[in-house]
């Protein structure tokens, strides 16, 4: 009887302690699901392309950039889940700069000095030393990465034997002079592989010489080999991957950043040019006349240069080819027509891109204004005088057209290609176009602003920390979408907080 | 006689079978004659003791009969009907805790003590203050429980609740603790809702002498360290003569408060999140860290003109998270607050007799005064309160009238969230230190920064004059801030309420044969002077008043009235609602042949008028307003609002609005959907709030018990289903400057509603508004208690206590029914009252199971705790005394039974208890 006794009040104390309150409520918190890999191994991983692979920002490869390449991120985010270690061809310092036999060939990476300024323009104007550069093309470093950015790659750069020879970048990993980087790229065995703005570089360079001809846009039959050439590569031995189209390269802050009607005038200044181009075409109409031209048609031709100029903003005038429609190779821009970032702007403010208003010229004017009627040689300074910009510092509509076309000839290749072959497709085209007016990432409404936007470095081209960030959750959006995983759900993308906008001048 | 040999007199004999019988004398000496020859049987009783039945078998015999002092279920009680019953017979479920219960329990002291009891829960917020829960639905500021104190309602009228044994009794004083859990409106009044605790006192008459107790010993906590307290009391009382006696107590309590750092975030839904540290998360809100409730948005500041003109560039303010919110930094609890625990109560009472019968006529006064901290919307540092009450009372057995005044004054206390919001105000203003936030975020991001590095360079930036606590200038701003009660400048709670109470009853059952009757009544009139700090009084105190009247019939039917049933009626009226009757219906029935088992049925009807605060508050928290609502509430809450530059075309080109509370009640969209909207950026998420008006909640209350004695067990079971109506809860919603909640007001040339505009302009206050749901509210509870005597003579007790609420949180995200009860306790007691001679322990053990605290200061979740305490005793009859060593939460593992708090430590002691044997 005692016995049961107590047996009965132990099974009453400890009946219930076992029990588990299962209370729903919302705490606010939300737990969320485990990282899973769906059907992708990741891991090898190796990434293939040019500059925003290799991580190219603020005009410049370094130390700070590498580290925060998109790759590097997707990594990190791919360690989580088997991803094995992700090696970077480290360039040696923060300079952003390398040499070629001791002979630096580009450019010291830019730093913010109330706007874009060269890292040694800006330490020297400060009064501190500028580091040297320590990264040489010519010593090789090995071939065993994960990261085939080269930065400069054109689509059949990469799949060029002999490539190394070109790029400085390159030179540094090739596994053999003659090698190519696809080739080195495979030779990691990669189990999932990014290619990434492949066609970039074929356009770019075009766009950033404003299509003066010295950097022609790959055709699309080269385009079409080398990008088949790279898929077939890469997935030869059955590794998935993620590749991204090209993003439409005028709407960078490289080609939006200087306005076409920057051309601010006072009444008086607007109505003085206006003089100036009704003298303009009038002293072409003469000039027309007496080569025996009829004088209306004469009239005709010379009324395009009768151009009116507002208080306020004008639109710059830009040179063109001189043609039988256009005799005097001038006219004003359109308003979609583009300046590069790297047009000389202290020029602009002293007539580049309208008239250089010399004394003589103004003398001239005041000839005309008087009902006057100039020498041939005062007519010639006057027509002179006029200072279109030059083709090699803004995109005109027919080059704006061929750019299109071409990225649009890329791009749909590549969305079939990713379709064909069961890649992740990254349209990193509509993701920057999106953040043009700003996109949500985490807290912050990031834009496509130079300098302040946050997503675009101080190149105008490459993109910050941030921007790479973004663009690694997009490429981890779309993995998840074609493979099952679930990085995003489960919290597992790169967060906006963990990546700067600038690098500091000071970063050694 | 007892089992101690002392004699009893007034036991009762009877012969059974027959109404012949008799009382003992005052020596314990009866005589009974009888008709009838042997061999028959007779019955001695005592109150309080195993009745015994003895066999008569020859003529002229003589009996001695020695009583064994019976067990609890013989206790007798008078709470439970208004009129001395046995538990045993009691109607509704009933705990008793008298002066063996306060001698053998191992908590500090017999407040605490009362946690052992099954049903019951203490929620402790300070070591002076502590909350009894019963049947749920309880924080600190329970509403629902009410305390009487010799018939003295003792809750503070600012507060509308009990405040713990501050205002209590002194431990030598008491004659008795009983507790009704549950309902019992029927015969007390609207606050009787969930649960009454009953205290009496000593009378003078029946004890007179000196009486005190001695305690002292350590707090020990992690957070506050080991700290000595003491507790001294006094009882004198003198009976001058049959006609007139007196008496006075006094007690002191000093200690040191267990500490509240509790350093983990709240996120926005009000709960706990640890994730969230000052280090980690830029609008960090810090449990018990007091100031970082000041929060903006980077968004608004980047709006705003006074920043964008300090800026170089315009442009520059798209390099800021604006979706992200910081707040600035607090001040912890510890630097606020200086944690002395202490409660000074006194009371005294003239009795007076004039025909030395029962007729009786009593002045009663009471004062509390002391420091402690509450836990409400926010955490106060209660200092120097002073309460006190006094009360007229005539009587005698069968009526009394009584009429009592409580009176607060809230002294120098100060609420602690306001006082490190509006200390950091004191060295910079928030749109200044915001500005330098974003400035510094902007300035660090340009020279490299990332954003985690940019907060806390931008953080230590805004940060620069900071006062530091210890300095002059940090006590001399919290000296202005803690006697300043405007709320945007200081801190100081200023109260001064009043509630006037009358109360009569009478009991007819000396005059009626066929039932007992009883009828009863009260009026109350609260006065409410918060000089607007608490209430919408600004203007002046509120005045309102309650009214009820209640019949009891009590009659026992069948063969030895083994039938017993009660009925009650109970009618009130407030001034601000109908009327309501609330209803009681209870029975019980004893089986056996030793009537050894009884088991009871009832089902009671409670109702309860919203509390002042429900009423009449109109509190800015911080984070929210509360808002009372009766009738006349929400238009006197009336506050001055800045809006934003862009919201200001939508009122009138102002840049500040006078905005009222109404627009809680009839413009408004439910925090949650908010909450929704601001993820989703979907107008159509948004949902109209307008609550109603709150109304008095009413509660139907089923109960069936056990009680019994089954093989030397001792069970009292019960087992309840509540079912609440207009469940009077708090909904926390959105009101918009401008546009209406209905969203047909649209910005002209636009689709965009204008209160979207609003909510998107940060032009939007929030209310935890006041009103009943309609939501289903039920709870259920099951209670066991089994005692038995094992190993020869000690007393071994357990008990579960099982409760459930049954409602469905996610259809009503924005209801908090604060239930704050955990489904699942055990409690277990062993101990001897003599284990040897003069000697005595008692070892208690409590579990608690995991449950989630709802409340309007903050939400989160309490894990599952055991707590042994223990003490043993020593009595020296010479002395006349009792010598207890003693440990509450023994092995001082901390816990805490509600969010916010300080854990609790271990509390060492000895006491030293003199005639109070």
């Amino acid at each position: 009887m005692k016995t049961i006794k107590y047996i009965g009040l132990c099974f009453l104390s400890l009946a219930f302690v076992a029990c588990e309150t299962d209370d729903e409520i919302d705490t606010g918190m939300t737990t969320l699901p485990a990282l899973t890999a769906g059907s992708a191994d990741f891991s090898t991983y190796v990434a293939v392309g040019a500059s925003f692979t290799a991580g190219v920002s603020d005009g410049g490869l370094f130390l700070a950039s590498q580290e925060n390449s998109f790759p590097n991120t997707i990594a990190k985010a791919f360690a989580n889940i088997g991803g094995g270690e992700f090696l970077q061809p480290l360039v040696n310092d923060n300079t952003g700069n390398i040499t070629v036999g001791g002979t630096p060939v580009g450019r010291y990476r830019l730093v913010f000095g109330g706007g874009p300024v060269p890292l040694d323009v800006f330490l020297s104007s400060q009064g501190f030393p500028v580091p040297p550069i320590t990264t040489e093309a010519g010593i090789s470093i090995g071939s065993d990465f994960n990261n085939f950015g080269i930065p400069g790659a054109r689509s059949f750069d990469l799949t060029t034997p002999g490539y190394a020879g070109a790029s400085p970048y390159y030179a540094r990993i090739a596994s053999a002079p003659t090698a190519t980087v696809l080739q080195d790229a495979v030779a990691q065995n990669p189990t999932f592989f990014t290619l990434s703005e492949i066609g970039g570089n074929d356009v770019l360079g075009y766009a950033t010489t404003g299509g003066d001809g010295s950097n022609p846009i790959t055709d699309q039959g080269t385009f079409a080999m080398a990008l088949n050439t790279l898929v077939d590569g890469l997935t030869e031995n059955g590794a998935k991957g993620a590749i991204t189209n090209v993003p439409s390269i005028p709407s960078l802050p490289f080609f939006t950043t200087v306005p076409n009607n920057a051309l601010a005038l006072d009444a008086g200044t607007a109505a003085s040019l206006t003089g100036f181009f009704q003298a303009v075409t009038g002293i072409f109409a003469q000039g027309l006349i007496l080569q025996g031209v009829p004088p209306n048609d004469a009239l005709a031709l010379a009324s395009q240069y009768a151009i009116t100029f507002n208080e306020g903003p004008n639109r710059f005038l830009i040179d063109v080819a001189p043609s039988a429609s256009n005799p005097l190779g001038f006219r004003q821009m359109t308003e979609d027509e583009l300046l590069l970032l790297t047009i000389n702007q202290s020029a602009l403010a002293q007539g580049y891109g309208s008239v250089v208003l010399t004394p003589e010229v103004l003398q001239v004017l005041g000839i005309l204004q008087a009902g006057g009627t100039p020498t041939a040689e005062q007519a010639g300074l006057v027509l002179a005088a006029v200072s279109g910009i030059d083709d090699g510092d803004a995109l005109d509509a027919s080059e704006l057209e061929e750019i299109a076309n071409a990225a649009q000839g890329y791009n749909s290749l590549i969305a079939s290609i990713a379709t064909n072959k069961g890649l992740a497709f990254v349209d990193l085209k509509s993701i920057l176009e999106d953040a043009s007016n700003g996109i949500e990432f985490d807290a912050f409404i990031p834009n496509t602003d130079l300098v302040f936007g946050g997503l675009v470095s101080l190149d105008g081209v490459h993109l910050t920390a941030r921007g790479y960030a973004l663009m690694a959750n997009g490429f981890l959006e779309a993995i998840d979408t074609t493979y099952g995983s679930n990085f995003k759900a489960s919290g597992s993308l790169a967060k906006a907080d963990d990546f700067p906008v600038f690098f500091s001048p000071t970063l050694q | 006689m007892d089992n101690t040999g002392l004699p009893l007199p007034g036991a009762n004999i009877v012969v059974i079978g027959t109404s012949t019988g008799t009382i003992s004398d005052f020596d314990g000496n009866y005589t009974i004659t009888v008709d009838q020859d042997p061999p028959f049987s007779i019955r001695i009783s005592y109150t309080g003791f195993e009745s015994k039945t003895i066999a008569i078998t020859s003529t002229n015999q003589t009996v001695d009969v020695t009583l064994a002092e019976g067990s609890v279920l013989d206790e007798v009680v008078i709470s439970a009907s208004r009129t001395p019953e046995r538990i045993f017979e009691s109607p509704v479920t009933v705990e008793r805790f008298g002066l063996k219960e306060i001698k053998n329990t191992a908590s500090a002291d017999f407040y605490d003590g009362l946690e052992n009891l099954k049903g019951v829960d203490i929620n402790t917020n300070s070591l002076t203050f502590k909350s009894i829960n019963t049947r749920g639905f309880a924080t600190f500021a329970n509403t629902r429980f009410m305390q009487l104190v010799d018939g003295m309602d003792n809750s503070a009228p600012t507060l509308n609740f009990p405040l713990g044994n501050l205002l209590g009794m002194t431990e030598t004083d008491i004659l008795s603790v009983e507790l009704l859990p549950g309902a019992s409106s029927a015969l007390y009044g609207a606050n009787a809702f969930n649960g009454i605790l009953f205290m009496r006192s000593k009378s003078p008459f029946d004890n007179a002498g000196i009486s005190a107790y001695f305690k002292g010993g350590i707090t020990s906590q992690e957070a506050a360290g080991d700290n000595e307290y003491k507790d001294y009391g006094i009882r004198m009382a003198y009976k001058f003569s049959e006609k007139f006696a007196a008496k006075v107590n006094f007690a002191y309590l000093q200690g040191t408060d267990w500490a509240a750092n509790d350093a983990s975030g709240i996120n926005g839904r009000g709960f706990i999140d640890g994730s969230s540290t000052r280090e980690n998360d830029p609008n960090y809100n810090g449990v018990n860290i007091y100031g970082d409730i000041a929060s903006s948005s980077l968004g608004a500041v980047a709006a705003s003109p006074t920043f964008l003109a300090n800026l170089p560039n315009p442009g520059l303010a798209d390099l800021l998270p604006l979706n992200q919110s910081v707040s600035r930094t607090g001040y912890a609890e510890a630097d606020l607050t200086n944690y002395d625990a202490k409660s000074i109560k006194a009371d005294w009472g003239l009795y007076f007799r004039p025909w030395e019968n029962d007729f009786e006529i009593q002045y009663v006064g009471k004062i509390g005064s002391g420091s402690t901290i509450y836990q409400g919307s926010n955490r106060y540092s209660i200092n120097n309160f002073f309460l006190q009450q006094h009360k007229i009372e005539i009587k005698n057995d069968n009526f009394f009238v009584r009429g009592y005044v409580t009176a607060d004054n809230a002294g120098d206390s100060y609420d602690m969230t306001f006082t490190g919001l509006n200390m950091n105000r004191q060295w910079k203003s928030d749109e200044q230190w915001f500005g330098e936030y974003a400035g510094q975020f902007i300035t660090s991001t340009l020279g490299g920064a990332n954003a985690n590095e940019a907060h806390t360079a931008a953080r230590a930036s805004a940060d620069t004059g900071r006062l530091i606590p210890g300095t002059p200038e940090f006590q001399s701003a919290f000296d202005r801030v803690t006697s300043d009660p405007d709320v945007l400048t200081g801190s100081r709670l200023r109260s001064e309420s009043k509630i006037y109470h009358g109360d009569a009853n009478y009991n007819f059952s000396h005059l009626t044969d066929f039932a007992d009757i009883q009828v009863g009544g009260s009026f109350r009139q609260y006065v409410l002077n918060s000089f607007g700090s608490v209430y919408t009084d600004k203007d002046g105190p509120i005045d309102y008043s309650e009214l009820g009247v209640y019949t009891q019939i009590q009659k026992k039917f069948l063969e030895d009235d083994r039938l017993k049933v009660t009925a009650s009626i109970r009618y009130d009226k407030s001034e601000l609602f109908d009327a309501f009757f609330s209803p009681r219906l209870s029975v019980g029935y004893n089986i056996g042949d030793d009537k050894n088992h009884n088991v009871r049925a009832s089902f009671q009807t409670g109702f309860r008028n919203p509390d002042t605060q429900a009423l009449y508050i109109g509190l800015n928290a911080g984070r929210v307003i509360l808002l009372g609502s009766a009738s006349d509430n929400p238009e006197r809450e009336n506050r001055a609002f800045d809006v934003s530059p862009q919201g200001q075309a939508f009122v009138g080109g102002a840049s500040s609005i006078n905005f009222s509370g109404s627009n809680a009640y009839n413009n408004s969209f439910t925090a949650s959907s908010v909450r929704a909207f601001g993820a989703s950026r979907n107008p159509g998420d948004l949902e109209i709030a307008n609550p109603s008006l709150v109304v008095p909640e009413q509660v139907s209350s089923y109960e069936v018990g056990y009680r019994g004695k089954v093989e030397g067990f001792i069970i009292d079971a019960s087992a309840y289903l509540n079912q609440y109506q207009d469940f009077i809860s708090t909904v926390d919603v959105v009101s918009t400057f401008y546009g209406d909640a209905a969203l047909t007001q649209t910005i002209p040339g636009t689709p965009i509603p204008v209160a979207v505009a609003a909510i998107a302009n940060n032009d939007f206050q929030a209310y935890r508004a006041y009103t009943n749901t309609d939501a289903d509210v039920n709870s259920f509870g099951a209670a066991i208690g089994v005692s038995t005597k094992v190993l020869g003579g000690f007393d071994l007790s357990a008990n579960y206590t099982y409760a459930k609420l049954d409602f469905d949180r996610e259809a009503n995200p924005d209801f908090q029914t604060n239930f704050n009860t955990p489904e699942h306790k055990v409690k277990a007691s062993f101990g001897k009252t003599e284990v040897l001679k003069n000697l005595g322990f008692n070892l208690a053990w409590r579990w608690s199971d995991t449950y989630i605290w709802e409340s309007s200061f903050v939400d989160g979740i309490v894990p599952s705790f055991h707590v042994f305490d223990a003490q043993i005793n020593y009595t020296v009859e010479s002395l006349k005394s009792t010598f207890k060593l003693g440990a509450a939460n023994l092995l001082n593992d901390e816990y805490f039974t509600a969010a916010g708090t300080g854990f609790i430590g271990a509390q060492y002691y000895v006491s030293w208890t003199i005639n109070n044997l």
